[in-house]
């Protein structure tokens, strides 16, 4: 383990502060985002100074909207749509899909919805009710969108992205003041430091 | 600090293209059988790093049903249900419109607003009046019978989300949209005709106004993000100096 010296922790909370911002800004820029689970900073001392780990706020979900549209799926509770593309298996929660030509049901980013380990394959008047079960014309079910259990999903909404401008936008600030602060802090030691350096060989 | 501001710059970028699609539905709220799009986002991520920004994906069509409303035209017709009204320019290329806003040209032909002429009906010189009945037929009033002188059918598409806008109220169709059935209409569950009457924009202004303010604040927002980017970049720099 290497000894911190006061520089260095001013350093670290430097460092910290800047990993905060990129947090701060990547929820704000994904504020429109459908779906997006906001990223949060969580902060911690360790031997080697203030370290910054970003962690996925999965718990809390985004405000529901209504679309109109049959295949914009949103889940209410828990959980998460599988998808996948080129054999790259993903979680989201941006339900917009659409029927493709074979039809898979395909997201804005090409990505096929799955069930279980098969992508699912639907005719044209299927429709997708609140427990997950893809329902041909006749009402038949055709596949099961694996859902944690009490979780439901809502067809004709999307759920937004789970960001508060408003809170991203302090987390912004605060984070530029203790930005500012620990550099001052790093100023300060580094004209101690400078002092010892010059003025106490003078002092004789 | 790059990330930072990349991430807010992205936020930026992608706003701006939601102001773009806004503006486009606001442009467009007097068109009769326009459809609204809405522009979709997703996370930049690599590798499972979350935190790079966002990037737009681009407009999607909404193919909500505008409201009816009653209008004067003598020619005016509205569907009510999916489905368009297929229209042939004068290369003999097809679109498809919900725009039911037809005027009779001198040949006889009804024509939208574009001069694209609607598929399968044609007035003749010396019909007084026009009637569509609920099946399509096209029913001339003439000084002493009446006559039919067309059907208009329903050009009824899969995927309609997936057809590509040309501008207004058109559509062109696309491979993704799937393949097209004409459609009597009036029957049951399926689309009908509303004669008289004209499909409004699905754009709500009020909605539309709601967007372009919470975009605008977005984009603020994100504008912040770059400031204090590059604030912290410039307290940085002065570390040096003390």
């Amino acid at each position: 383990m290497r000894s911190m010296d006061g520089i260095a922790w001013a350093g670290s909370a430097m460092v910290a502060a800047r990993t905060r911002l990129e947090i701060a800004t990547a929820n704000l820029a994904n504020v429109s985002t459908d779906g997006f689970a906001r990223v949060v900073a969580q902060g911690r001392m360790t031997p080697e100074g203030v370290s910054v780990l970003r962690q996925r706020d999965t718990a809390g979900h985004g405000p529901m909207r209504r679309t109109g549209r049959d295949l914009d799926l949103a889940i209410v509770g828990p959980g998460a749509f599988e998808v996948s593309s080129g054999g790259t298996r993903s979680a989201t929660r941006a339900g917009s899909f659409a029927r493709e030509r074979d039809g898979t049901l395909s997201d804005p980013q090409g990505r096929k919805l799955l069930a279980g380990a098969r992508a699912v394959r639907v005719p044209e008047d299927a429709r997708i009710d609140e427990r997950g079960r893809v329902l041909d014309g006749e009402g038949a079910v055709i596949a099961r969108i694996p859902l944690p259990a009490g979780s439901t999903i809502r067809s004709g909404f999307l759920e937004s992205a789970s960001v508060d401008a408003i809170h991203e936008m302090i987390d912004v600030m605060s984070a530029e003041r203790s930005f500012e602060s620990a550099q001052k802090v790093v100023s300060s030691i580094d004209k101690t430091r400078e002092k010892s350096a010059t003025d106490v060989a003078r002092v004789k | 600090m790059d990330r930072a501001l990349f991430a807010a710059a992205s936020g930026m970028a992608a706003q701006q293209q939601n102001l773009d699609t806004i503006a486009d539905d606001l442009a467009n709220t007097d068109v009769a059988g326009f459809k609204g799009s809405s522009q979709r986002f997703a996370e930049l991520a690599a590798a499972g790093e979350p935190g790079l920004g966002t990037v737009a994906l681009g407009a999607h069509l909404l193919m909500t049903q505008g409201k009816l409303a009653k209008s004067g035209g003598p020619f005016d017709v509205a569907i009510d249900g999916p489905g368009f009204f297929a229209v042939v320019d004068a290369a003999g290329r097809r679109a498809y419109t919900r725009d039911g806003e037809f005027q009779r040209a001198a040949d006889g032909t009804l024509r939208n607003a574009n001069g694209l002429r609607l598929d399968g009906v044609r007035v003749p010189a010396d019909a007084l009046s026009l009637q569509v009945a609920d099946d399509g037929t096209v029913r001339a009033a003439f000084a002493a019978s009446t006559r039919t002188v067309g059907r208009i059918r329903i050009a009824v598409f899969p995927a309609p989300d997936r057809l590509r806008s040309t501008g207004g109220a058109l559509f062109a169709a696309t491979p993704e949209a799937g393949r097209l059935r004409l459609v009597v209409p009036g029957s049951e569950n399926g689309p009908k005709l509303r004669f008289g009457m004209l499909e409004r924009s699905n754009v709500s202004i009020i909605e539309a106004m709601m967007q372009i303010l919470s975009a605008q604040r977005a984009y603020e927002a994100n504008a912040k993000g770059v400031q204090a980017a590059d604030e912290m970049l410039r307290i940085a720099n002065n570390l040096q100096r003390g």
